[in-house]
């Protein structure tokens, strides 16, 4: 019982950054219909740049993370006008193969200026566990995981209580009766691209603070947070959450007690069986998408 | 039926400056052209009905003027300043407020945030929270539903929430785009009732309508476009009276 409860904080902890991830996603796949291929390398960049912040430039981690939010934003704002704005409205197709393009050249863009070498974000605080009965957790891990929440509650609000946020939900509903309302639909577009991406790269640095940043992360990453998206609901902000806790609790389950090496497997089991029983996903946004 | 090409196209310009003048308007889908050529006048709290078949090109000209489609060629002047090619925003911003076909009420969101987002660009809550009350007290009926998803209210409710909610941004030129599409008779009646009411109210409507008979009943002057240009303009008064020539006109 006692492993078991280890076991499920361990899910949870990981989950959160999953569900951050996949947050990041949701808006740029589920909402704007961008089948954003170059997502876990937002995640990867949001590391590596969590990494040169806080060795290279010798910000402390939140600092870092203020910086990786603000170059991850703009970041995710320019590829949105200058390159998405060019396939919109033209199918899913361009869109998978501009984002792999993009994919590519970021990985190795990376790989050129920093080598293939994990790198380590430094941390905020002075590594130590903390008991929680039969529970053992790091300080690391429970301030990551708190960021990781505030994040959450955070994108939340912006979507749900700004007045860009009703603009967003306005324009993946219905862009023409937007625009006629007066809202500017390609920079909603930018900045939901440009939320998607800071919320990638903010989870991306966060993870690499407890374990590390490497170039060739994105690929796994942009996988699983499509298992997320998918599992929870195409585009729903409660089905990424829970997808993402679900996700990490079942693979620290599966790794605890069946096989450490086939933890990556289960994302897709998992998958395959939502596919199945609920293709909508956990939670059906049908209704708000109309 | 040749169509006919005119200068002042208005049966009754001269009497003051239009306050939105068309001029030779083209307009294309990609490669299709779709408007060849509409020139249109409308005065200060006129009604003006567009009439004709489907496809004419009645909607692409009202979609031109609101800045959601590129004019090719062609002059679009509100109050005397071009606004052709402008984007949709600076439109809206300008006074013309367009409410579309089908309505494209957003389903998923309440009836209070649809009509609080038509004020988009108003930046007081303050303002806002007046405009809001006056539709309110014009659609009482919306008042009763503002909690619920627009998508669960009926066809005629979801066109109140379209009308009033293009009326957020305080227009003086209200566009409707196929108002009676769907509705029941009764239903229709009770839009045009409300087009009556707005007009009354000083705002200048352009309506483009499929229902001929409604359409005429409460616009003061019509242009019958016809394969993507004007082929008469007369008023709505002597077109209701001569069946034999609408029928020549929209071809029977």
């Amino acid at each position: 019982m006692d492993l078991f409860l280890q076991f499920l904080t361990n899910g949870l902890v990981v989950g959160v950054f999953y569900a951050l991830s996949a947050l990041g996603l949701t808006l740029i796949f589920g909402l704007m219909r961008v089948v954003n291929f170059a997502h876990g390398e937002f995640y990867m960049l949001g590391g590596v740049v969590g990494w040169f912040a806080t060795t290279y430039l010798g910000l402390d981690f939140f600092s870092g993370l203020v910086l990786v939010a603000l170059a991850m934003g703009g970041f995710g704002w320019v590829v949105d006008r200058f390159l998405i704005e060019r396939v919109r409205g033209q199918g899913e197709e361009p869109g998978i193969l501009l984002t792999i393009g993009l994919s590519i050249f970021l990985v190795n863009i990376t790989l050129l200026a920093i080598g293939p070498a994990p790198l380590k974000v430094t941390r905020a605080i002075t590594e130590g566990p903390i008991f929680l009965g039969p529970v053992t957790i790091t300080k690391m891990r429970l301030l990551a995981m708190a960021i990781g929440v505030t994040l959450i509650f955070g994108a939340h609000a912006i979507i749900h209580r700004t007045r860009l946020g009703s603009a967003m939900r306005a324009t993946f509903q219905d862009p023409m009766a937007a625009s006629l309302a007066g809202i500017r639909t390609k920079q909603v577009y930018a900045a939901t691209f440009a939320l998607g991406c800071t919320l990638s790269a903010l989870s991306g640095m966060l993870l690499a603070s407890i374990y590390s940043a490497q170039a060739s992360v994105g690929g796994l990453v942009s996988l699983k947070s499509f298992v997320v998206v998918i599992l929870g609901g195409m585009g729903s902000f409660p089905g990424a959450i829970a997808g993402g806790l679900l996700l990490g609790v079942a693979e620290a389950l599966w790794g605890g007690y069946v096989a450490t090496g086939m933890v990556d497997i289960i994302g897709f089991l998992l998958v395959i069986l939502i596919l199945v029983l609920r293709p909508q996903g956990l939670f059906s946004i049908r209704a708000e998408r109309a | 039926m040749s169509a006919i090409t005119m200068d002042a196209p208005d049966a009754v310009a001269g009497r003051t400056e239009p306050v939105l003048r068309v001029r030779d308007l083209h307009v294309s889908y990609g490669s299709t052209a779709a408007l060849h050529g509409i020139s249109l006048d409308v005065h200060a709290g006129e009604t003006v009905a567009l009439i004709g078949a489907n496809g004419a090109g009645k909607s692409t000209t009202l979609r031109a003027i609101s800045g959601l489609l590129k004019a090719r060629s062609g002059s679009i002047a509100w109050n005397g300043k071009p606004i052709a090619n402008r984007p949709p925003e600076e439109i809206v911003a300008a006074g013309i407020a367009h409410c579309p076909e089908e309505r494209h009420v957003w389903s998923g969101m309440t009836v209070e945030e649809n009509i609080a987002l038509g004020a988009y660009l108003c930046r007081s809550k303050e303002e806002v929270r007046t405009r809001m009350g006056m539709a309110f007290h014009r659609f009482p009926r919306l008042r009763e539903r503002a909690r619920q998803m627009a998508g669960t209210l009926s066809g005629g409710e979801q066109q109140m929430l379209a009308i009033a909610r293009a009326l957020m941004s305080e227009p003086r030129l209200l566009m409707l785009d196929e108002p009676s599409l769907g509705l029941s008779p009764r239903m229709a009646d009770e839009v045009f009732d409300v087009v009556r009411a707005i007009n009354a109210h000083g705002v200048t409507v352009l309506l483009v309508e499929q229902n001929i008979h409604n359409a005429l009943a409460v616009a003061s002057r019509a242009y019958v476009v016809k394969t993507g240009r004007i082929a008469a303009a007369r008023p709505a008064a002597e077109l209701r009276g001569d069946p034999e020539l609408l029928k020549a006109y929209l071809g029977g």
